[in-house]
């Protein structure tokens, strides 16, 4: 059956493109295992999950499409309206050095102030928030990609550093604690003399 | 056919000087790489990992006996309390006989990503108040707490009250539910777990984000313009490319703590209710007992007098004060008016309890 829908689209595409990844990764696994320290035999045998991201991407680039357009839409109409405000209060375009100064202070006041109440807004907000969220997405997709080739060249992922950076922060907490009680014993027993 | 536009010749005069003055810049004024920031001296006199406690050296025979340290922001850097000698938060106050310490937060980096308000308070801060009183033989230091620096402050004098002699709040974030600026709006709306997750810290790109959209046009056109026009006005270029310097120095902010404050403060509003706790401590405004004085900019438009003002209410102090000052976030504390206003009231404050 054809995909109506854009998601539609997408899934017939994942779907057609894990089922060829899936079979050719099963195809080709045994002979690939003769080289099994080499780079190349573990980018393969991560190969699917570069897929997965990939289409992954897809589907985040579409969410963020739309949050960007409604984020651009909203700066354009926004700046349509202060335009507009402009025009009324200041209709004539100035001719000399004082006017074009008054005018200036006008055009920046205006701006400003409904771009501050659009930048305020509940709907700027939300829909802010949810742009950098799929941005985020994104990112993350994109370091899960790049995980896939740290490992095949035995380089730690970015989960890796993360818990090596908590166990540090963890043991310099303990540390810190030891030396603390560690000094108050020390003032303790120098008090007892 | 001759056509003809009638231009007033003045323009053209101010198009010709402005675009002299722009092609004239490069060797009338430093480059801001060329500027350095601390004008007042001082001594490093401790470190712990990449936080620094300044020093600074007296400028009178004789000092008051409580030290003070101040507790700055996590968005961008100390260097706006002490940008240039006459505009100097820190030097005003050495000059008023005051013993200053400043803690700099540093510049943290992706390993840093895990430290969170209880290495910030606890930690550092602690660490800071603990070696100053040794230092200066005192049981009880002021604490002076400015913008964010101030939430870490106001949740240091409520888990170690027995340290601290007087708190200064210089427009704190408290009450982020009240608050009605744009970077409060960001923040309300912002997926900070995923953000951390993701990213670690919070990047200091974010950062330049929000003050891109504060005044835009002003700030983003209007500045400059002025900038150039005045490029013969060696103070005025010499204070613009200061703040311009520091303004864009900002350090990424470590992400669980960035996690913790967004949360707490703006999304939950948990410190001005009494739920936030720290470490499994509890932060109960309450307990504060202390002398408090609470500085509010009625102008702030990144922190504004509603995030602030319920901070003087909600603590237990019987010895409080409130001072309102017709200026914005930075002007409160780098401007004529700080000199003039501001910091003449807090000396004096200071002065009857230190």
């Amino acid at each position: 059956m054809k995909p109506q829908t854009p998601e539609e689209t997408v899934e017939y595409y994942k779907h057609m493109s894990l089922f060829w990844t899936d079979l050719i990764h099963l195809m080709s696994s045994k002979p690939q295992a003769l080289g099994s320290t080499g780079p190349m035999r573990a980018f393969a045998a991560n190969s699917k999950k570069v897929s997965t991201e990939l289409i992954e991407i897809n589907e985040s680039l579409l969410q963020f499409n739309k949050f960007v357009t409604e984020y651009y839409k909203q700066l354009a109409e926004t700046w349509n309206d202060a335009q507009k405000k402009v025009n009324l209060k200041a209709p004539e375009v100035p001719q000399d050095v004082e006017q074009i100064d008054a005018f200036k202070r006008i055009w920046i006041d205006i701006f400003d102030n409904d771009f501050t109440e659009l930048f305020d807004s509940k709907k700027f907000g939300v829909n802010y928030g949810k742009l950098v969220s799929k941005e985020l997405e994104l990112t993350k997709h994109w370091n899960n990609i790049t995980n896939v080739i740290l490992q095949s060249v035995n380089l730690p992922s970015k989960e890796e550093i993360d818990e090596v950076y908590k166990e540090l922060h963890s043991l310099k907490k303990r540390v810190t604690k030891l030396e603390i009680e560690a000094k108050k014993k020390k003032e303790m027993k120098k008090n007892e003399k | 056919m001759k056509s003809e536009t009638a231009i007033d010749p003045k323009i053209m005069e101010e198009i010709i000087r402005f675009n002299k003055n722009v092609m004239d810049a490069p060797s009338h004024v430093a480059a801001p790489d060329e500027i350095v920031l601390e004008v007042t001296p001082h001594d490093v006199v401790q470190e712990m990992d990449k936080t620094r406690l300044l020093h600074y050296k007296p400028l009178t025979d004789k000092q008051h006996k409580t030290p003070l340290i101040i507790s700055y922001a996590l968005i961008n850097r100390y260097h706006i309390l002490d940008l240039q000698p006459d505009k100097s938060w820190v030097r005003n106050l050495v000059q008023q006989g005051f013993d200053v310490y400043m803690l700099d937060w540093g510049s943290p980096t992706a390993m840093d990503k895990y430290l969170d308000f209880d290495d910030y308070v606890n930690g550092y801060l602690d660490g800071a108040v603990e070696f100053i009183k040794n230092e200066a033989s005192v049981e009880k230091v002021s604490l002076q707490g400015y913008c964010t620096g101030a939430t870490l402050a106001t949740a240091y004098i409520t888990l170690h009250p027995e340290s601290v002699k007087n708190y200064i709040a210089t427009a704190p974030v408290i009450d982020g539910w009240r608050d009605t600026t744009v970077i409060s709006n960001l923040a309300k709306n912002m997926d900070v777990d995923k953000m951390v997750e993701t990213i670690g810290n919070m990047p200091p790109e974010f950062m330049y984000y929000c003050f891109s959209v504060l005044k835009p046009f002003e700030q983003g056109i209007e500045k400059y313009v002025k900038f150039f026009k005045n490029i013969d006005n060696k103070k005025y270029v010499d204070n613009f490319l200061r703040v311009e310097k520091w303004l864009s120095d900002t350090p990424p902010i470590p992400g669980e703590l960035f996690k913790q404050w967004i949360k707490d403060i703006y999304q939950d509003n948990l410190l001005i209710q009494n739920k936030m706790y720290v470490n499994n401590r509890h932060i109960d405004l309450k307990k504060i007992d202390m002398p408090i004085f609470t500085q509010v900019a009625v102008g702030d438009h990144l922190v504004s007098p509603e995030c602030s003002m319920p901070l003087h209410y909600a603590v237990g102090s019987k010895d409080k004060t409130l001072r309102m000052y017709p200026t914005g976030h930075v002007g409160m504390i780098a401007s004529s008016l700080s000199q003039k206003k501001v910091l003449p009231e807090l000396g004096q404050w200071l002065l009857e309890r230190s």
